[in-house]
Protein backbone atom coordinates (compact mmCIF):
# COMPACT_ATOMS: atom_id res chain seq x y z
CA UNK A 1 0.00 0.00 0.00
CA UNK A 2 1.28 3.45 -0.76
CA UNK A 3 1.90 5.29 2.07
CA UNK A 4 3.92 8.46 1.31
CA UNK A 5 3.96 10.27 -2.35
CA UNK A 6 5.58 13.74 -2.53
CA UNK A 7 6.96 15.65 -5.74
CA UNK A 8 9.80 17.55 -5.95
CA UNK A 9 10.29 19.83 -9.03
CA UNK A 10 14.07 20.29 -10.29
CA UNK A 11 15.57 23.11 -12.06
CA UNK A 12 17.83 22.37 -15.20
CA UNK A 13 21.09 24.12 -15.65
CA UNK A 14 21.09 25.39 -12.33
CA UNK A 15 24.43 24.01 -11.00
CA UNK A 16 24.37 26.49 -7.83
CA UNK A 17 21.34 24.75 -6.18
CA UNK A 18 22.39 20.99 -7.67
CA UNK A 19 22.11 18.53 -5.23
CA UNK A 20 19.24 19.98 -2.77
CA UNK A 21 16.61 17.53 -3.63
CA UNK A 22 18.36 14.74 -3.45
CA UNK A 23 19.64 16.25 0.24
CA UNK A 24 16.19 17.07 0.81
CA UNK A 25 14.94 13.61 0.22
CA UNK A 26 17.64 12.49 2.17
CA UNK A 27 16.16 14.28 5.26
CA UNK A 28 12.65 12.75 4.44
CA UNK A 29 13.83 9.21 4.44
CA UNK A 30 16.57 9.28 7.33
CA UNK A 31 13.20 10.98 9.85
CA UNK A 32 11.30 7.91 8.42
CA UNK A 33 14.48 5.60 10.18
CA UNK A 34 15.32 3.92 6.75
CA UNK A 35 18.06 1.41 7.77
CA UNK A 36 21.75 3.04 6.70
CA UNK A 37 21.95 0.67 3.68
CA UNK A 38 18.74 1.30 1.75
CA UNK A 39 18.83 4.85 2.59
CA UNK A 40 22.75 4.79 1.04
CA UNK A 41 21.18 3.42 -1.91
CA UNK A 42 18.45 5.56 -2.02
CA UNK A 43 20.63 8.76 -1.84
CA UNK A 44 23.12 7.67 -4.59
CA UNK A 45 19.79 6.82 -6.85
CA UNK A 46 18.44 10.46 -5.71
CA UNK A 47 21.56 12.16 -6.23
CA UNK A 48 22.72 10.80 -9.98
CA UNK A 49 19.20 11.33 -11.04
CA UNK A 50 18.89 15.07 -10.03
CA UNK A 51 22.10 15.82 -11.62
CA UNK A 52 20.93 14.52 -14.89
CA UNK A 53 18.36 16.96 -14.92
CA UNK A 54 19.87 19.71 -14.13
CA UNK A 55 22.93 18.70 -16.46
CA UNK A 56 20.48 18.13 -19.59
CA UNK A 57 16.85 18.93 -19.04
CA UNK A 58 14.97 22.63 -18.81
CA UNK A 59 13.25 21.64 -15.63
CA UNK A 60 12.03 18.01 -14.24
CA UNK A 61 9.97 16.50 -11.38
CA UNK A 62 11.20 13.99 -9.15
CA UNK A 63 8.69 11.89 -7.26
CA UNK A 64 9.00 9.66 -3.85
CA UNK A 65 6.94 7.12 -3.04
CA UNK A 66 6.85 5.01 0.54
CA UNK A 67 5.13 1.97 0.01
CA UNK A 68 4.98 -1.16 2.59
CA UNK A 69 7.73 -2.71 0.73
CA UNK A 70 9.89 -0.53 -1.31
CA UNK A 71 10.65 3.31 -2.15
CA UNK A 72 10.17 4.64 -5.74
CA UNK A 73 12.19 7.24 -6.98
CA UNK A 74 10.30 8.45 -10.37
CA UNK A 75 12.35 11.15 -12.38
CA UNK A 76 10.42 12.79 -15.33
CA UNK A 77 12.21 15.74 -17.07
CA UNK A 78 11.67 17.88 -19.92
CA UNK A 79 14.89 17.96 -22.05
CA UNK A 80 16.97 16.31 -25.50
CA UNK A 81 15.84 12.99 -24.67
CA UNK A 82 18.13 10.12 -24.84
CA UNK A 83 18.02 8.20 -28.76
CA UNK A 84 19.59 5.04 -27.54
CA UNK A 85 19.28 3.88 -24.04
CA UNK A 86 21.56 0.55 -24.31
CA UNK A 87 24.22 3.00 -25.10
CA UNK A 88 23.38 5.64 -22.29
CA UNK A 89 23.77 2.54 -19.78
CA UNK A 90 27.07 1.90 -20.69
CA UNK A 91 29.31 2.95 -18.22
CA UNK A 92 31.37 5.53 -19.23
CA UNK A 93 29.22 6.73 -21.72
CA UNK A 94 28.45 10.44 -21.53
CA UNK A 95 27.95 13.30 -23.56
CA UNK A 96 28.78 15.63 -21.43
CA UNK A 97 30.31 19.41 -22.16
CA UNK A 98 33.88 20.14 -20.86
CA UNK A 99 31.99 22.43 -18.96
CA UNK A 100 30.09 19.98 -17.25
CA UNK A 101 33.00 17.57 -16.60
CA UNK A 102 34.99 20.39 -15.28
CA UNK A 103 32.84 21.06 -12.28
CA UNK A 104 33.02 17.78 -11.72
CA UNK A 105 30.10 15.93 -13.33
CA UNK A 106 29.59 13.36 -16.60
CA UNK A 107 31.49 10.91 -15.84
CA UNK A 108 29.61 8.79 -18.01
CA UNK A 109 27.69 7.02 -14.71
CA UNK A 110 25.27 8.45 -13.68
CA UNK A 111 22.36 5.84 -15.20
CA UNK A 112 24.68 3.20 -14.88
CA UNK A 113 25.11 3.87 -11.11
CA UNK A 114 21.46 4.43 -10.86
CA UNK A 115 20.79 0.85 -12.42
CA UNK A 116 23.57 -0.47 -10.02
CA UNK A 117 21.93 0.51 -7.15
CA UNK A 118 18.09 -0.32 -7.26
CA UNK A 119 16.13 -3.30 -7.61
CA UNK A 120 14.13 -2.11 -10.79
CA UNK A 121 15.32 0.33 -13.15
CA UNK A 122 13.43 1.11 -16.29
CA UNK A 123 14.40 4.19 -18.88
CA UNK A 124 11.86 5.46 -21.13
CA UNK A 125 12.47 8.74 -23.14
CA UNK A 126 11.58 10.67 -26.45
CA UNK A 127 13.98 12.40 -28.12
CA UNK A 128 12.92 15.73 -28.44
CA UNK A 129 10.52 15.56 -25.30
CA UNK A 130 12.36 14.22 -22.34
CA UNK A 131 13.09 11.12 -20.30
CA UNK A 132 11.40 9.35 -17.34
CA UNK A 133 13.66 7.01 -14.87
CA UNK A 134 11.26 4.80 -12.63
CA UNK A 135 13.49 2.89 -9.27
CA UNK A 136 12.23 1.15 -7.07
CA UNK A 137 14.25 -0.46 -3.69
CA UNK A 138 12.78 -3.18 -1.91
CA UNK A 139 12.56 -2.66 1.93
CA UNK A 140 13.72 -5.61 4.22
CA UNK A 141 10.30 -7.75 5.05
CA UNK A 142 10.41 -6.47 8.86
CA UNK A 143 10.12 -3.01 7.87
CA UNK B 1 22.19 -1.10 23.98
CA UNK B 2 23.16 -0.24 27.19
CA UNK B 3 22.51 2.89 28.26
CA UNK B 4 23.96 6.42 26.53
CA UNK B 5 25.94 7.93 28.62
CA UNK B 6 27.58 11.25 27.86
CA UNK B 7 30.27 13.17 29.04
CA UNK B 8 28.46 15.88 30.71
CA UNK B 9 25.65 16.22 33.45
CA UNK B 10 22.94 19.06 33.74
CA UNK B 11 22.50 20.30 36.80
CA UNK B 12 18.89 20.89 37.80
CA UNK B 13 19.14 23.02 40.62
CA UNK B 14 21.58 25.41 38.72
CA UNK B 15 19.62 25.22 35.42
CA UNK B 16 17.45 28.61 34.95
CA UNK B 17 16.07 27.41 31.80
CA UNK B 18 17.79 30.23 29.41
CA UNK B 19 17.77 28.09 26.40
CA UNK B 20 21.18 29.43 25.17
CA UNK B 21 22.11 25.61 25.32
CA UNK B 22 19.22 24.36 23.13
CA UNK B 23 19.49 26.41 20.22
CA UNK B 24 23.28 26.07 20.05
CA UNK B 25 22.79 22.36 20.10
CA UNK B 26 23.66 21.06 16.67
CA UNK B 27 21.82 18.10 16.16
CA UNK B 28 18.82 19.67 18.21
CA UNK B 29 18.77 17.29 21.49
CA UNK B 30 18.02 19.53 23.92
CA UNK B 31 14.38 20.62 25.40
CA UNK B 32 13.66 22.89 28.11
CA UNK B 33 10.22 22.44 29.71
CA UNK B 34 9.17 23.85 33.02
CA UNK B 35 12.36 25.93 32.81
CA UNK B 36 14.61 22.94 32.53
CA UNK B 37 16.97 21.84 29.88
CA UNK B 38 16.93 17.95 29.66
CA UNK B 39 19.03 15.82 26.95
CA UNK B 40 17.50 13.70 24.52
CA UNK B 41 20.20 11.33 25.18
CA UNK B 42 19.95 9.11 21.75
CA UNK B 43 20.36 12.67 19.69
CA UNK B 44 23.59 13.94 22.01
CA UNK B 45 26.98 13.73 20.26
CA UNK B 46 28.64 15.27 22.89
CA UNK B 47 29.92 17.83 20.98
CA UNK B 48 29.88 20.20 24.47
CA UNK B 49 28.68 22.81 22.32
CA UNK B 50 26.04 23.51 24.99
CA UNK B 51 28.30 23.44 28.08
CA UNK B 52 30.21 26.41 26.54
CA UNK B 53 27.54 28.82 25.96
CA UNK B 54 25.23 27.64 29.44
CA UNK B 55 24.91 31.36 31.35
CA UNK B 56 24.45 29.46 34.13
CA UNK B 57 27.20 26.99 34.61
CA UNK B 58 24.81 24.39 35.10
CA UNK B 59 26.05 22.19 32.22
CA UNK B 60 29.74 20.44 33.60
CA UNK B 61 32.21 17.88 32.08
CA UNK B 62 32.57 14.61 33.51
CA UNK B 63 36.08 13.93 34.23
CA UNK B 64 37.38 12.24 36.87
CA UNK B 65 38.22 14.46 39.88
CA UNK B 66 42.07 13.94 40.78
CA UNK B 67 41.14 12.38 44.14
CA UNK B 68 39.52 9.66 42.26
CA UNK B 69 42.86 8.42 40.54
CA UNK B 70 44.48 7.58 44.26
CA UNK B 71 42.78 3.77 43.72
CA UNK B 72 45.33 3.39 40.90
CA UNK B 73 48.34 2.32 42.20
CA UNK B 74 50.72 3.71 39.03
CA UNK B 75 49.04 6.61 37.56
CA UNK B 76 50.26 7.11 34.16
CA UNK B 77 49.45 10.52 31.95
CA UNK B 78 48.57 10.16 28.56
CA UNK B 79 48.74 14.05 27.65
CA UNK B 80 46.88 15.50 24.67
CA UNK B 81 49.22 17.38 22.34
CA UNK B 82 46.67 20.41 23.14
CA UNK B 83 48.33 20.66 27.17
CA UNK B 84 51.76 21.79 25.77
CA UNK B 85 50.54 24.91 23.56
CA UNK B 86 48.34 25.95 26.82
CA UNK B 87 51.56 27.71 28.75
CA UNK B 88 53.89 30.02 28.96
CA UNK B 89 56.28 30.50 25.31
CA UNK B 90 59.17 29.33 27.46
CA UNK B 91 57.46 26.69 28.87
CA UNK B 92 58.50 23.50 27.25
CA UNK B 93 57.15 20.22 27.17
CA UNK B 94 59.71 19.14 28.76
CA UNK B 95 58.79 21.13 32.29
CA UNK B 96 55.20 20.55 31.45
CA UNK B 97 55.82 16.87 31.52
CA UNK B 98 57.26 17.60 34.89
CA UNK B 99 54.91 19.43 36.51
CA UNK B 100 52.94 16.55 35.89
CA UNK B 101 54.84 14.41 37.83
CA UNK B 102 55.15 17.12 40.62
CA UNK B 103 51.60 17.13 40.51
CA UNK B 104 51.11 13.49 41.39
CA UNK B 105 51.41 11.48 38.12
CA UNK B 106 53.97 8.49 38.38
CA UNK B 107 54.41 8.58 35.06
CA UNK B 108 54.29 10.85 31.48
CA UNK B 109 53.68 8.67 28.84
CA UNK B 110 55.52 8.50 25.53
CA UNK B 111 52.50 9.68 23.57
CA UNK B 112 54.41 11.33 20.73
CA UNK B 113 55.04 7.29 19.79
CA UNK B 114 51.76 6.29 19.38
CA UNK B 115 50.81 9.44 17.50
CA UNK B 116 53.13 8.44 15.01
CA UNK B 117 52.38 4.74 14.54
CA UNK B 118 48.76 5.29 13.69
CA UNK B 119 50.11 8.20 11.36
CA UNK B 120 51.48 5.60 9.58
CA UNK B 121 48.54 2.90 10.13
CA UNK B 122 46.46 5.37 8.52
CA UNK B 123 48.64 6.04 5.36
CA UNK B 124 49.20 1.98 5.00
CA UNK B 125 45.36 1.43 5.13
CA UNK B 126 44.37 4.43 2.70
CA UNK B 127 46.52 2.67 0.04
CA UNK B 128 44.87 -0.41 0.31
CA UNK B 129 41.61 0.46 0.71
CA UNK B 130 38.78 -0.07 -1.95
CA UNK B 131 36.45 2.42 -1.06
CA UNK B 132 34.04 3.93 -0.29
CA UNK B 133 35.74 7.55 0.01
CA UNK B 134 37.12 9.58 1.73
CA UNK B 135 38.50 7.71 4.90
CA UNK B 136 37.02 9.83 7.60
CA UNK B 137 39.51 10.02 10.79
CA UNK B 138 37.60 8.52 14.07
CA UNK B 139 40.27 10.20 16.85
CA UNK B 140 37.49 13.07 17.87
CA UNK B 141 34.67 10.49 19.39
CA UNK B 142 31.79 13.89 17.94
CA UNK B 143 32.85 13.19 14.51
CA UNK B 144 32.03 9.36 15.20
CA UNK B 145 29.05 9.80 17.12
CA UNK B 146 27.47 13.05 14.45
CA UNK B 147 28.09 9.90 12.07
CA UNK B 148 26.11 7.83 13.96
CA UNK B 149 23.48 10.03 14.26
CA UNK B 150 23.04 11.89 11.33
CA UNK B 151 25.19 10.21 8.43
CA UNK B 152 24.24 6.33 8.94
CA UNK B 153 25.10 5.93 5.38
CA UNK B 154 28.89 7.32 5.96
CA UNK B 155 29.63 4.64 8.64
CA UNK B 156 31.61 2.71 6.45
CA UNK B 157 33.96 5.91 6.05
CA UNK B 158 35.15 5.76 9.29
CA UNK B 159 38.68 4.88 9.56
CA UNK B 160 38.72 1.44 11.07
CA UNK B 161 41.71 2.16 13.06
CA UNK B 162 42.34 2.45 17.05
CA UNK B 163 42.52 6.22 18.27
CA UNK B 164 46.41 6.70 19.17
CA UNK B 165 45.40 7.37 23.13
CA UNK B 166 43.51 4.11 22.72
CA UNK B 167 46.61 2.26 21.84
CA UNK B 168 49.08 4.29 24.00
CA UNK B 169 46.28 2.92 26.72
CA UNK B 170 47.00 -0.86 25.75
CA UNK B 171 50.70 -0.26 25.26
CA UNK B 172 51.73 1.52 28.92
CA UNK B 173 49.62 -0.97 30.74
CA UNK B 174 51.77 -3.89 29.53
CA UNK B 175 54.76 -2.39 29.69
CA UNK B 176 54.47 -0.96 33.09
CA UNK B 177 52.42 -3.99 34.37
CA UNK B 178 56.08 -5.92 33.65
CA UNK B 179 58.20 -3.68 34.37
CA UNK B 180 57.04 -3.09 37.62
CA UNK B 181 55.30 -7.07 38.39
CA UNK B 182 51.69 -5.23 39.01
CA UNK B 183 47.99 -6.29 37.57
CA UNK B 184 47.17 -4.25 34.64
CA UNK B 185 44.10 -3.05 36.75
CA UNK B 186 46.42 -1.35 39.34
CA UNK B 187 48.02 0.81 36.30
CA UNK B 188 45.36 3.82 35.85
CA UNK B 189 45.49 5.12 32.24
CA UNK B 190 44.61 8.99 32.63
CA UNK B 191 44.17 10.94 29.57
CA UNK B 192 45.02 14.60 29.62
CA UNK B 193 41.88 15.72 27.48
CA UNK B 194 41.05 19.10 25.61
CA UNK B 195 37.65 18.26 25.27
CA UNK B 196 34.55 16.40 27.49
CA UNK B 197 33.85 14.61 24.23
CA UNK B 198 37.42 12.19 25.11
CA UNK B 199 35.97 11.50 28.30
CA UNK B 200 33.22 9.61 27.02
CA UNK B 201 34.86 7.91 24.69
CA UNK B 202 36.60 6.56 27.24
CA UNK B 203 33.63 5.96 29.55
CA UNK B 204 31.41 4.42 26.87
CA UNK B 205 33.49 3.87 23.61
CA UNK B 206 31.10 4.18 20.21
CA UNK B 207 32.20 0.90 18.88
CA UNK B 208 30.52 -0.93 22.21
CA UNK B 209 34.14 -2.15 23.35
CA UNK B 210 35.73 -1.27 26.10
CA UNK B 211 38.50 1.70 26.39
CA UNK B 212 42.22 0.33 27.07
CA UNK B 213 42.14 4.03 29.44
CA UNK B 214 40.73 4.19 32.63
CA UNK B 215 39.46 7.75 32.57
CA UNK B 216 40.47 11.51 31.38
CA UNK B 217 41.20 14.55 33.51
CA UNK B 218 40.94 17.66 31.43
CA UNK B 219 43.54 20.13 30.94
CA UNK B 220 41.43 23.30 32.64
CA UNK B 221 40.87 20.99 35.76
CA UNK B 222 44.69 20.96 36.16
CA UNK B 223 45.79 23.88 34.60
CA UNK B 224 46.87 25.99 37.55
CA UNK B 225 48.05 23.33 39.51
CA UNK B 226 50.92 22.78 36.58
CA UNK B 227 50.76 26.61 36.17
CA UNK B 228 51.96 26.61 39.60
CA UNK B 229 54.82 23.77 39.70
CA UNK B 230 55.98 25.42 36.37
CA UNK B 231 56.26 29.05 37.59
CA UNK B 232 57.72 27.47 41.45
CA UNK B 233 61.15 29.07 42.26
CA UNK B 234 64.10 26.82 41.84
CA UNK B 235 64.45 23.29 40.19
CA UNK B 236 60.87 20.85 39.82
CA UNK B 237 60.92 18.23 42.05
CA UNK B 238 61.12 15.89 39.36
CA UNK B 239 61.96 12.15 41.09
CA UNK B 240 64.53 10.98 39.73
CA UNK B 241 63.46 7.06 40.24
CA UNK B 242 60.03 8.33 38.30
CA UNK B 243 59.92 7.20 34.70
CA UNK B 244 59.36 9.90 31.90
CA UNK B 245 61.14 10.77 29.36
CA UNK B 246 60.22 12.89 25.82
CA UNK B 247 60.76 12.08 22.12
CA UNK B 248 60.78 14.27 19.23
CA UNK B 249 57.74 14.35 17.29
CA UNK B 250 55.34 16.00 19.92
CA UNK B 251 52.85 18.07 18.31
CA UNK B 252 51.10 17.32 15.44
CA UNK B 253 48.17 15.24 16.07
CA UNK B 254 46.45 18.21 18.24
CA UNK B 255 46.94 21.02 15.38
CA UNK B 256 44.60 21.33 12.44
CA UNK B 257 47.07 21.21 10.07
CA UNK B 258 47.58 17.25 11.03
CA UNK B 259 50.23 15.62 9.16
CA UNK B 260 50.27 12.87 7.02
CA UNK B 261 53.47 12.81 5.46
CA UNK B 262 52.62 9.63 3.46
CA UNK B 263 49.63 10.58 2.43
CA UNK B 264 49.58 12.64 -0.93
CA UNK B 265 48.23 16.30 -0.20
CA UNK B 266 46.27 17.16 -3.00
CA UNK B 267 43.79 13.76 -1.62
CA UNK B 268 44.03 14.80 1.81
CA UNK B 269 41.33 17.28 3.53
CA UNK B 270 42.00 18.08 7.08
CA UNK B 271 38.92 20.07 8.74
CA UNK B 272 37.77 21.99 11.91
CA UNK B 273 34.04 23.20 13.14
CA UNK B 274 31.16 21.14 13.21
CA UNK B 275 29.92 23.62 10.61
CA UNK B 276 32.08 22.90 8.10
CA UNK B 277 31.78 19.12 8.38
CA UNK B 278 28.60 19.10 8.10
CA UNK B 279 28.93 20.82 4.80
CA UNK B 280 31.68 18.48 3.82
CA UNK B 281 29.35 15.49 4.82
CA UNK B 282 26.77 16.67 2.86
CA UNK B 283 28.43 16.78 -0.16
CA UNK B 284 29.79 13.17 0.73
CA UNK B 285 26.59 11.56 1.18
CA UNK B 286 25.56 12.98 -2.41
CA UNK B 287 28.73 11.61 -3.83
CA UNK B 288 30.45 14.43 -4.45
CA UNK B 289 34.27 14.41 -3.42
CA UNK B 290 35.35 11.47 -4.93
CA UNK B 291 39.03 12.61 -5.06
CA UNK B 292 39.53 13.07 -1.81
CA UNK B 293 41.43 9.94 0.24
CA UNK B 294 41.13 10.87 3.95
CA UNK B 295 39.28 13.39 5.70
CA UNK B 296 41.01 14.60 9.10
CA UNK B 297 37.56 15.80 10.98
CA UNK B 298 37.63 17.67 14.30
CA UNK B 299 34.80 19.19 15.81
CA UNK B 300 36.10 21.84 17.87
CA UNK B 301 37.07 24.81 15.57
CA UNK B 302 41.03 25.24 15.11
CA UNK B 303 41.24 21.53 16.13
CA UNK B 304 41.83 19.84 19.45
CA UNK B 305 43.61 23.10 20.90
CA UNK B 306 40.36 24.67 20.73
CA UNK B 307 38.95 22.01 23.14
CA UNK B 308 36.49 23.20 25.52
CA UNK B 309 38.46 22.35 28.37
CA UNK B 310 41.17 24.05 27.32
CA UNK B 311 42.12 27.55 29.33
CA UNK B 312 44.32 29.40 26.51
CA UNK B 313 42.26 30.79 23.14
CA UNK B 314 43.16 28.61 20.19
CA UNK B 315 44.62 31.62 18.23
CA UNK B 316 47.37 32.25 20.89
CA UNK B 317 47.44 28.31 21.28
CA UNK B 318 48.01 27.89 17.69
CA UNK B 319 50.50 30.08 17.63
CA UNK B 320 52.88 28.45 20.35
CA UNK B 321 52.12 24.66 18.69
CA UNK B 322 53.64 26.12 15.81
CA UNK B 323 56.56 27.54 17.61
CA UNK B 324 56.89 24.72 19.72
CA UNK B 325 57.04 22.37 16.32
CA UNK B 326 59.43 25.00 14.98
CA UNK B 327 61.85 24.24 17.83
CA UNK B 328 61.29 20.53 17.89
CA UNK B 329 64.51 18.23 17.96
CA UNK B 330 64.92 16.81 14.70
CA UNK B 331 63.32 13.07 14.90
CA UNK B 332 65.96 10.95 16.90
CA UNK B 333 66.97 7.66 16.46
CA UNK B 334 65.44 6.48 19.84
CA UNK B 335 62.11 7.78 18.60
CA UNK B 336 62.39 6.16 15.20
CA UNK B 337 63.58 2.79 16.53
CA UNK B 338 60.47 3.09 19.27
CA UNK B 339 58.51 3.53 16.44
CA UNK B 340 59.63 0.76 13.88
CA UNK B 341 59.78 -1.68 16.95
CA UNK B 342 56.11 -1.29 17.92
CA UNK B 343 54.74 -0.67 13.98
CA UNK B 344 56.27 -4.42 13.49
CA UNK B 345 54.44 -6.05 16.34
CA UNK B 346 51.31 -4.17 17.35
CA UNK B 347 47.89 -4.53 15.82
CA UNK B 348 46.03 -0.93 15.04
CA UNK B 349 42.90 -2.25 14.03
CA UNK B 350 39.97 -1.10 15.59
CA UNK B 351 38.51 -4.14 17.50
CA UNK B 352 34.93 -3.04 16.50
CA UNK B 353 33.43 -0.96 13.93
CA UNK B 354 30.99 1.25 15.26
CA UNK B 355 27.32 0.86 14.04
CA UNK B 356 24.40 3.78 13.08
CA UNK B 357 22.41 4.78 16.70
CA UNK B 358 19.04 3.91 17.04
CA UNK B 359 17.17 6.64 17.19
CA UNK B 360 13.87 6.57 19.31
CA UNK B 361 11.07 6.04 16.80
CA UNK B 362 12.92 3.55 15.20
CA UNK B 363 11.28 0.54 17.15
CA UNK B 364 7.34 1.59 15.35
CA UNK B 365 7.21 0.20 12.03
CA UNK B 366 7.36 2.29 8.38
CA UNK B 367 3.83 2.72 8.44
CA UNK B 368 3.37 4.27 11.94
CA UNK B 369 6.28 6.82 11.08
CA UNK B 370 4.80 7.75 8.29
CA UNK B 371 1.73 8.59 9.87
CA UNK B 372 4.03 10.89 12.05
CA UNK B 373 5.81 12.53 9.52
CA UNK B 374 2.74 13.46 7.96
CA UNK B 375 0.94 14.84 11.28
CA UNK B 376 4.34 16.27 11.98
CA UNK B 377 3.81 18.35 8.66
CA UNK B 378 0.63 19.36 9.11
CA UNK B 379 1.06 20.71 13.06
CA UNK B 380 4.39 22.59 11.49
CA UNK B 381 2.30 24.21 8.98
CA UNK B 382 -0.30 25.79 11.79
CA UNK B 383 2.75 26.60 13.79
CA UNK B 384 4.45 30.48 13.14
CA UNK B 385 7.86 29.06 11.89
CA UNK B 386 9.77 31.97 13.64
CA UNK B 387 12.06 29.27 15.72
CA UNK B 388 11.60 31.51 19.01
CA UNK B 389 12.04 28.30 21.03
CA UNK B 390 8.97 29.82 23.99
CA UNK B 391 7.43 26.10 23.47
CA UNK B 392 10.83 24.14 24.88
CA UNK B 393 12.18 23.17 21.34
CA UNK B 394 14.66 25.29 19.24
CA UNK B 395 12.68 25.02 16.22
CA UNK B 396 8.66 24.82 15.46
CA UNK B 397 9.97 21.69 13.10
CA UNK B 398 11.53 20.16 16.08
CA UNK B 399 8.25 21.01 18.11
CA UNK B 400 5.83 19.78 15.79
CA UNK B 401 7.77 16.37 15.59
CA UNK B 402 7.57 16.36 19.15
CA UNK B 403 4.02 16.97 19.58
CA UNK B 404 3.21 13.98 16.37
CA UNK B 405 5.50 11.62 18.49
CA UNK B 406 3.56 12.32 21.90
CA UNK B 407 6.55 13.61 23.23
CA UNK B 408 4.74 17.51 23.90
CA UNK B 409 1.37 18.90 23.63
CA UNK B 410 0.97 21.49 21.06
CA UNK B 411 -0.29 24.29 23.40
CA UNK B 412 2.96 24.75 24.11
CA UNK B 413 3.43 27.14 21.21
CA UNK B 414 2.62 30.42 23.02
CA UNK B 415 0.96 31.33 20.00
CA UNK B 416 -1.58 28.29 20.04
CA UNK B 417 -2.22 29.22 23.47
CA UNK B 418 -1.65 32.26 25.04
CA UNK B 419 -1.55 30.95 28.82
CA UNK B 420 1.88 29.99 27.67
CA UNK B 421 3.04 33.12 28.19
CA UNK B 422 1.33 33.43 31.43
CA UNK B 423 3.14 30.27 32.11
CA UNK B 424 6.44 31.53 31.54
CA UNK B 425 6.39 34.90 32.68
CA UNK B 426 5.50 32.88 36.17
CA UNK B 427 8.35 30.75 35.51
CA UNK B 428 10.73 33.32 34.56
CA UNK B 429 10.16 36.60 35.36
CA UNK B 430 8.70 35.55 38.64
CA UNK B 431 11.95 33.64 39.46
CA UNK B 432 14.59 36.46 38.73
CA UNK B 433 12.00 38.75 41.17
CA UNK B 434 12.96 36.37 44.14
CA UNK B 435 16.02 35.63 43.14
Amino acid sequence: MELLRESYEIQGRNFDKAGEVSGEIKVVLKDLGIEAAHLRRLVIVAFEAEMNVVMYARKGVMTLIVTDDDICLETTDEGPGIPDIELALQEGYSTASDEMREMGFGFGMGLPNMKKNSDEFRVESEVGKGTSVFTKIRLPADG
Amino acid sequence: MAELKHGFRIDEAKCRGRMDCMRTCPTRAIRVKNGKARLIPELCIDCGSCLTVCPSGAISATTLSFAELDRFKFKVAVASPALFAQFGMNDTPMSVGRALIDIGFDAVWEYSVDIELIDRAIAAFVKTWPGPFPLISNSCPVVVRLIQVAYPTMIEHLIPIEAPREIAGRELKRRYSQELGITPEKIGAIYITPCQAKTISILQPAEEEKSYLDGAVGISQIYNDILTKLRAAGKPEGNGSKKFSFAGELFHWGAPEGEFPNLSREHYLPLTGLTDIIKVFNDIEKGKLRNIEFLECHACQGGCVGGNLTVENIYVARSKNLRLAANRPKSVAAFEEEVRRRFAIEDFALRRTPKPRKIEGESVDLRERVLRKKRADDLHKALPRLNCGLCGAPTCKSHAEDVAAGRAGIADCVFLSPERIVELRSLYIGRRETG
